[in-house]
């Protein structure tokens, strides 16, 4: 019954999809007049919506005569994660990819105004294409509705599309792969990146528009913007916790692996920051309008690379699911999207002819350039690291590893230039800058943070890459701070804090980026002091034993184990003591979900402000435990810089929208 | 003061800071913990792309100790690096050279900055025609875009064709009624299915033995034992199949159950066919040492096996311990 629903779901947004194209097409055609876009629109997301609530209900009511639940979910799976489950494997990720792409179309109709509008029509029509090809997938090689036929003990080995087959069911499933029913993070990282990804979709949509309808100018960046920035908050939110569901979860105290599907999510993430940037340059200068769709269609193309990178069993990863048809499928639709968008982008290029250039490189626009060309080539060392080893082993069978020594090699010499172009972009004005005025607003700063560094390398560490990591940092927020007391002494209001306030009334879009550059700051600084500062022990403990780490005392008391419906946990219990006299326990364990017999480890980590203690279990009998241990300092650093970036995103969505809402009362005013 | 004089003196303790800082940072008594940065260049081979610093798996703690004990005794990076990877097969540094097919990924991303500049700087150089399309200029633009769209199209199909070419190098053929890649991908009950439905198909002990194997792993005797007898016992089987099948019959005849001199029976026929088996070898030399309490036959098996050809390193350092342990007569762990 649900398998019915919820093919009917897929279908009737399959159907809305490629009603919106065929009739966006048609109102976007000049003199196109007064098309409704409003219904196709309506049921794409009806139907979106109703397939999923067909997997919710069939989830919450365990039913296993859907192949998908049968080889995915186990009726003991506890909530939240029987709803995260729903997208815990490829045809359910699809079906959520699929949820949130309908979201955003319906967010792109609400700004159609029908009357002729023809690009946000042509930009719906797009939106529509992709629509229908996901849907279409779900269709087809990843049906998330197929019925069971032939089910075995724990599973299901034959299914068909067919939604009124005569269906067996197992009497249990699996349950998810175990790894995502460890933490309940894992029910917010997925949805979090997906909103990302997609809404990417969005600029794409409105640049391909632009381009067939020979309309040169910044009304598709206007228009997409708002989209853009929520889903560039949202990615960021869902790397973040991503990194911290790792470091809570994978038990070997890092939150970033270079693993190739991190990579294939912080890629579009480094191109969608760099689009950010440079879509103001093309706003407020009209300048480096080519670039915008670059970098607009390479974003978008990665978030396709990366679908293709996790769900096509390419490579070995926590992130890959197993394999089937949707690898071929997703990179003939890469290769569709980047032959057709570039051959659009060429058949278009005269009307790109007339942007202006860069005058003076010393100013807000040349602070950009640097910001995209370091960005890029970021994105480019990732996407290079990440594939060259797949195509090398491919073409002559030499496996070569690339990981965090390399990465890291090229990303930590490019993350600190970034800070620092992050440190002059907000002081430099556009066009052109007076002599004087960059050594003016860098001169206080400058000083400070040289104190903050030498102070650094006086009582904390002496390690050059933290020194320099900490004097950057503090040149940025003191750049950004000297900037905003500067602005407010300018202020008629008699209160630091009224001219303040007014300061950034004012302009809340520019403060609301100067927020995420601050998070950005508390991101580097965590990482720096987390992968230099920390200390490590390794040890063999018998049951009574005692070891002292890190100013902490540790007493191995006994093994415990917990048995709950679906999960065992077997683990060592210690008692930990600091040295201001404060104790508590600590058990790091392994968890054994359903018949699986490897175990997943947990750690326990114990936070404070000064850092974690951070335990893994290794090995465990019934005479020892091995157990190491780590500090990692200032590790939350990362997650609340990590937060206040995508804060700041989420903030200034709020600020255009402010602005909108001002130009709008500025035109009834003139009427 | 004047404006000036501030300035100098600001510069001049900037210059002082900074000074400060290098000198304090390049004085930094740094200790090199060479295990944890060898560790971390050196990919764990059982585990999902990360370095064996990083896993806690058996496989990458007996890589780490293995590093530890050679740099404890003083060997070079170059040296303990080629130890490790000629002796852990699958092993892989992940840390590519500057040489050979990996110098690409060190050049490419010095060209792409390089050839970003040189678009700048072409870019800021030509002149802005501000609407008006002069003939030649659209040309270029377009001539630009398109070699672009080329090149991004041509590294998209040399990873497409990358793809397919890695899927038939590691195909897995002949398997009735299964058509799959490799059998990694497919679940156990997929497995037990298959095998059930080409019970009398002779091509069918590959997936028998893949699966009991994985059973065995896990731990899993009891599922493991009839897939292991039915290879055993199997006609089509090939030798190596045959011997795999015995010895994991051997190793939970006496794991499992407690049963020595079965473990012995089933281990020396599995040497019968195959006399130069490791596995086979070592095993017996443990079921001599901990089920019968034979002490010296274990020593003997297992010195003569340290000198055997093809011992990896792994295996070499259980041995090691093992013969530690017997030559001060401790009790078999």
């Amino acid at each position: 019954m649900l398998a019915l629903l919820g093919t009917l779901g897929v279908a009737g947004a399959a159907l809305g999809a490629g009603l919106l194209v065929v009739r966006g097409a048609r109102a976007a055609r000049p003199g196109g007049g007064t098309v409704d876009l409003g219904a196709p629109t309506r049921l794409l997301l009806s139907g979106a919506v109703v397939a999923m609530a067909a997997m919710q209900l069939a989830l919450a009511t365990d039913d296993l005569t859907i192949a998908y639940l049968a080889n995915h979910h186990a009726t003991t799976t506890p909530f939240p994660f029987d709803v995260a489950t729903a997208w815990a494997a490829l045809e359910g990720s699809i079906l959520l990819w699929g949820l949130v792409l309908a979201g955003f179309t319906w967010m792109v109709h609400k700004t159609y105004r029908r009357s002729p509008d023809e690009l946000g029509a042509a930009a719906l029509a797009v939106m529509g294409l992709v629509a229908l090809f996901f849907f279409g997938l779900m269709l087809t090689v990843a049906n998330p509705f197929e019925v069971c036929v032939e089910a075995v003990e724990r599973g299901c080995v034959a299914s068909t599309a067919w939604p009124l087959a005569l269906a067996e069911a197992p009497l249990e499933g699996p349950g998810p792969n175990p790894l995502l029913q460890n933490h309940i993070l894992m029910a917010f990282h997925p949805p979090m990146l997906y909103l990302g990804f997609v809404g990417l979709t969005v600029p794409y949509a409105y640049a391909m528009a632009a381009l067939a309808l020979t309309r040169p100018g910044a009304e598709w960046l206007r228009r997409s913007h708002r989209s853009t920035l929520v889903a560039w908050s949202f990615l960021t939110m869902g790397i973040v916790l991503g990194g911290w569901w790792a470091y809570e979860v994978l038990s070997w105290g890092g939150y970033w692996a270079w693993d190739p599907v991190e990579n294939a999510s912080f890629m579009p993430w480094l191109v969608a920051t760099a689009f950010i940037h440079s879509g103001l340059v093309q706003q407020r200068r009209g300048m480096l309008q080519a670039w915008n769709l670059v970098l607009v269609i390479g974003a978008f193309a990665l978030t396709i690379l990366g679908t293709f990178l996790t769900r096509s069993g390419t490579i070995n990863s926590v992130h890959s699911f197993t394999q089937s048809a949707i690898g071929p499928v997703l990179l003939v639709f890469l290769v569709a999207i980047l032959t057709g968008s570039f051959l659009l982008f060429s058949q278009r290029s005269h009307m790109l002819v007339g942007s202006p250039r860069v005058g003076d490189l010393v100013s807000r626009e040349g602070a950009f350039l640097a910001n995209n060309m370091i960005l890029t080539v970021f994105a480019f060392v990732v996407l290079i690291g990440t594939t060259y080893p797949l195509v090398l082993e491919a073409f002559t069978g030499t496996r070569v590893g690339v990981g965090g020594p390399f990465f890291n090699r090229l990303a930590v010499p490019l993350s600190f230039l970034l800070l620092l172009v992050m440190g002059f972009g907000p002081i430099t004005p556009w066009t052109a800058t007076p002599p004087g005025l960059i050594w003016r607003r860098t001169r206080a700063p400058g000083l400070i943070a040289l104190g903050a560094g030498l102070l650094t390398a006086l009582t904390v560490t002496r390690i050059g890459w933290v020194v320099l990591a900490v004097v950057l940092g503090v040149f940025v927020v003191a750049i950004i701070v000297g900037l905003l007391l500067e602005q407010a002494a300018r202020r008629p209001e008699p209160s630091l804090l009224d001219s303040l306030r007014s300061v950034v009334g004012g302009d809340p879009g520019f403060w609301s980026g100067q927020l995420s550059h601050v998070g950005v700051v508390l991101v580097a600084l965590g990482i720096a002091f987390a992968a230099n500062l920390g200390d490590h022990l390794e040890v063999d403990m018998a049951p009574g034993e005692t070891v002292a780490f890190a100013g902490y005392t540790v007493a191995y008391t006994s093994p415990f184990q917990e048995t709950e419906p679906g999960r065992t946990t077997r683990g060592a219990r210690l008692q930990v003591g600091d040295d201001a006299g404060r104790s508590w326990v600590m058990e790091p364990a392994a968890n054994y979900f359903g018949a699986d017999t490897t175990g997943v480890s947990t750690p326990a980590v114990r936070s404070r402000p000064s850092g974690d203690l951070y335990v893994t279990l290794l090995a465990l009998s019934s005479e020892s435990a091995t157990i190491t241990f780590d500090t990692s300092p200032m590790i939350w650093l990362l997650w609340v810089g990590g937060l206040i970036t995508a804060g700041g995103g989420v903030l200034s969505i709020r600020a255009r929208g402010g602005e909108r809402r001002a130009a709008a009362l500025r035109q009834t005013a003139d009427v | 003061m004047s404006e000036r004089g501030r300035n100098t003196i600001t510069l001049a303790t900037m210059t002082i800071l900074a000074v400060l800082i290098v000198f304090l940072v390049a004085t930094n008594p740094s200790e090199d913990d060479r295990v944890a940065r060898l560790g971390s260049a050196i990919m764990c081979p059982v585990c999902q792309g990360e370095s064996i610093a990083q896993s806690p798996a058996p496989m990458a703690r007996d890589m780490m100790d293995l590093i530890e004990e050679r740099v404890a005794a003083g060997a070079s990076d170059a040296e303990i690096v080629d130890e490790i990877l000629s002796s852990f097969s699958g092993a892989v540094l992940l840390d590519p050279p500057v040489s050979g097919p990996t110098i690409v990924l060190w050049a490419a991303p010095v060209a792409a900055l390089l050839l970003g500049l040189m678009v700048i700087w072409w870019w800021r150089r030509a002149p802005v025609t501000s609407g008006e399309e002069t003939p030649t200029r659209p040309v270029r633009t377009r001539t630009a875009v398109t070699a672009l769209a080329t090149i991004a199209v041509l590294i998209v199909i040399v990873v497409i064709a990358g793809f397919f070419l890695r899927e038939r190098t590691d195909g897995l053929s002949g398997v009735a009624g299964l058509e799959v890649e490799s059998l990694d991908e497919v679940s156990n009950a997929t497995m037990e299915a298959v095998i059930v439905a080409n019970q009398d198909d002779p091509a069918i002990d590959g997936m028998r033995l893949a699966l009991a194997e994985r059973y065995f792993t896990s731990g899993d005797y009891q599922a493991a034992f009839p897939h292991f007898l039915a290879v055993a016992e199997s006609e089509a089987a090939s030798a190596s199949q045959v011997v795999t099948a015995l010895i994991g019959l051997g190793w939970m005849a006496w794991d499992g159950n407690g049963e020595a001199e079965t473990a012995l029976g089933l281990l020396d026929q599995a040497l019968s066919i195959d006399v130069d088996s490791i596995t086979a070898r070592y095993l017996k030399g443990r079921v001599l040492w901990c089920g019968l309490g034979d002490a010296s036959a274990a020593e003997d098996l297992f010195t003569a096996l340290l000198s055997s050809p093809g011992l990896d390193a792994e295996s070499r350092v259980l041995i090691e311990e093992d013969l530690t342990a017997l030559s001060e007569s401790e009790p078999c762990r």
